[in-house]
């Protein structure tokens, strides 16, 4: 019989921790696939998780392809599978299939500066490339890390960014003044000029809202990085994963097979409708 | 193989297709409807309501089942479809058309084993458009033609009494070997009628985009036209223009629960529509097509834009239906020609 491509695997929450309170909680997820359903990903790729009974949604893979046993996930609550996630206790199982879309170049970028730019739940899709360079610290130059939450109760990954701290730039920031904060205090946009990364040689990687990403990008423009240099990861609303639900497209590409990874060469000249 | 049907014996060929559940056009209530043959039957319709798309592609199927006790592992029950062999005739060349781009977005990059699995047991048997059946007809501008056998298995061409009967695939000849002795050769002078009524078929006045080669450059050129505002003023999002459409794809994955504890559910695809506001809109609130415009732009570039760019052909096939169906009077022909003519 031919591959079902929409029959999930089996996976068991093996670990889960609080990463943002409130409304728009985040909580991290170690899901550790059942029955040999494991599969090998890529820094960037997606995989469709779901809570049965609940539904499906396409989740970034925040773990490096490095990790075997278990892939992580940082997943928000804001809908109704996020949700479903977040009511999730240790031992239980959800279902996942993957890995969807294209990946970061991490290849081509040994021997270069990488500057990476985050703003909210936008680490989770970075942080596989983070902790790959990071593994693999020698075959990078300079490792910088702009990171950037609402209040300091929004940062998340904070005792992992402060554990990198030595063998790579942090450089965390909030948007307003709070007591006892040391950090940058301002949106990222304005957090990266602050440090006026050098272009040369140099990749920059940013995710986060889609404002953030607009103003990062034009300063890194201003500061020189070229549009091949600047990567960002974006997503779309999916069901299928797999180039034929219809309504992830951006323009003619499927951002669940062409995307979700785009240098800002490419992703300028598609139409804004991400 | 190239055969001629004498009209009344149309019913001894559908007898002979015994491994075959036979459908063919029926008037049912208001509309012409693809019906299982129970008696006589007649090829004298314009086109159906819908295309026959659903076939291989139903509006609503499972995909599979799940149960699950608290605490337990979930148990999966894939249920492939077991789908009957369909000869469906009547289908006309749009139609038929369609067929191909379908099987291009379900085979694409990965195969869909649901769509694969009822679309190998579907046999088309067309009716090639002596004249076009339908004020909106515009197969001609998209590539097209009343006499196109394109995604076709047999086609069918109604010759006054008889029909001359032209086997396309591998599949058509079994359909018309299978009842060999309900047909007899064609003579020349069937031939002659045959290649005359094509001509005066393809010859007959039909609605046309302008340039339809010239279209993806154009679309592509006004995507931030304020023409698409203007032009989806009157749409109301009632999503008929694609769930009518013979090449509209797009669905919706979720899972139906009919029991809560124990978890006992199911999860589905049904048909989904890139008119509707939440099609697109992510959980956070964002919509990236957030207005009627964009929305007619996404089905309308769709068409004529973006299939185009990734597989050579329109995704449209000119059967007219989304013209005719609208109830505000939205015209995809009318729609390209002006986003086309306008200078971006």
């Amino acid at each position: 019989m031919p591959h079902n491509i929409y029959l999930p695997n089996l996976a068991r929450v093996i670990y889960t921790k609080d990463e943002v309170p409130g409304e728009r909680a985040i909580r991290t997820f170690h899901l550790e696939p059942m029955n040999g359903g494991w599969f090998d990903h890529q820094c960037g790729q997606c995989a469709m998780l779901s809570v049965f009974g609940r539904g499906e949604a396409l989740i970034s893979i925040a773990s490096s392809p490095l990790v075997k046993g278990y892939k992580q996930f940082s997943i928000m609550r804001v809908g109704r599978v996020s949700s479903a996630f977040h009511d999730l206790a240790m031992g239980d199982v959800v279902g996942i299939r993957g890995p969807y879309g294209n990946s970061f170049p991490i290849d081509d970028w040994r021997g270069k500066n990488l500057y990476f730019i985050g703003g909210g739940c936008g680490l989770a899709p970075i942080w596989p490339l983070i902790t790959t360079a990071v593994a693999q610290r020698a075959d990078f130059k300079n490792i910088t890390v702009f990171y950037g939450g609402r209040t300091s109760r929004d940062i998340m990954y904070r005792a992992e960014l402060e554990k990198l701290r030595g063998s790579v730039d942090v450089h965390l920031s909030i948007d307003k003044a709070e007591e006892g904060w040391d950090g940058y205090c301002g949106f990222v946009p304005a957090a990266v000029m602050d440090k006026d990364p050098n272009p040369n040689n140099a990749i920059a990687i940013t995710c986060g809202p889609p404002i953030m990403i607009k103003f990062v990008i034009q300063n890194l423009n201003k500061l020189g990085f070229k549009d091949e240099h600047i990567y960002t990861t974006i997503e779309n609303k999916m069901k299928c994963g797999l180039g034929k639900c219809g309504r992830c497209n951006v323009g003619k590409d499927y951002v669940c097979v062409k995307g979700p990874v785009y240098s800002w060469a490419e992703l300028k000249y598609l139409p804004e409708e991400y | 193989m190239e055969k001629i049907l004498d009209k009344k014996r149309l019913g001894d060929w559908v007898d002979a297709l015994a491994d075959y559940e036979v459908l063919a056009p029926a008037w049912e209530e208001d509309a012409w409807g693809y019906q299982p043959v129970n008696g006589p039957i007649r090829l004298d319709h314009p086109n159906t309501k819908q295309s026959p798309k659903r076939l291989a592609f139903p509006q609503r199927e499972v995909f599979f089942t799940f149960e699950q006790i608290k605490g337990e592992a979930p148990r999966l029950t894939q249920t492939l479809p077991e789908a009957p062999r369909h000869a469906v005739f009547g289908v006309r060349p749009c139609d038929g058309r369609g067929v191909p781009r379908m099987d291009q977005v379900f085979n694409d990059y990965v195969e869909d084993v649901y769509y694969n699995t009822r679309r190998k047991n579907v046999a088309y048997v067309g009716l090639a458009c002596n004249k076009p059946p339908n004020a909106n007809c515009f197969c001609l501008s998209v590539g097209g033609s009343p006499v196109s056998t394109d995604g076709l298995d047999v086609q069918m061409t109604d010759l006054g009494d008889r029909y001359f009967v032209k086997a396309v695939t591998e599949t058509g000849k079994a359909l018309m070997t299978a009842a060999a002795g309900v047909f007899a050769e064609p003579s020349a002078a069937d031939k002659k009628q045959l290649k005359d009524m094509h001509a005066a078929a393809v010859a007959y006045p039909q609605r046309a985009v302008n340039d339809p080669d010239g279209a993806p450059a154009k679309l592509k050129a006004n995507f931030k036209s304020p023409l698409w505002d203007e032009l989806a003023r009157a749409c109301i999002g009632c999503g008929i223009c694609t769930f009518l459409c013979p090449t509209c794809h797009c669905f919706d994955i979720n899972d139906e629960v009919q029991s809560k504890a124990p978890l006992k559910g199911q999860r589905v695809r049904t048909w989904d529509n890139c008119q509707f506001p939440d099609f697109t809109m992510h959980s956070s609130g964002h919509n990236p097509r957030e207005g009627t415009g964009a929305r007619l732009r996404q089905r309308v570039s769709h068409k004529f834009q973006y299939f185009h760019e990734n597989f050579g052909m329109h995704q449209c096939t000119g059967c007219g239906r989304c013209i005719t169906e609208c109830p505000v009077g939205i015209d995809i022909i009318h729609v390209v020609n002006k986003v086309a003519a306008n200078a971006a």
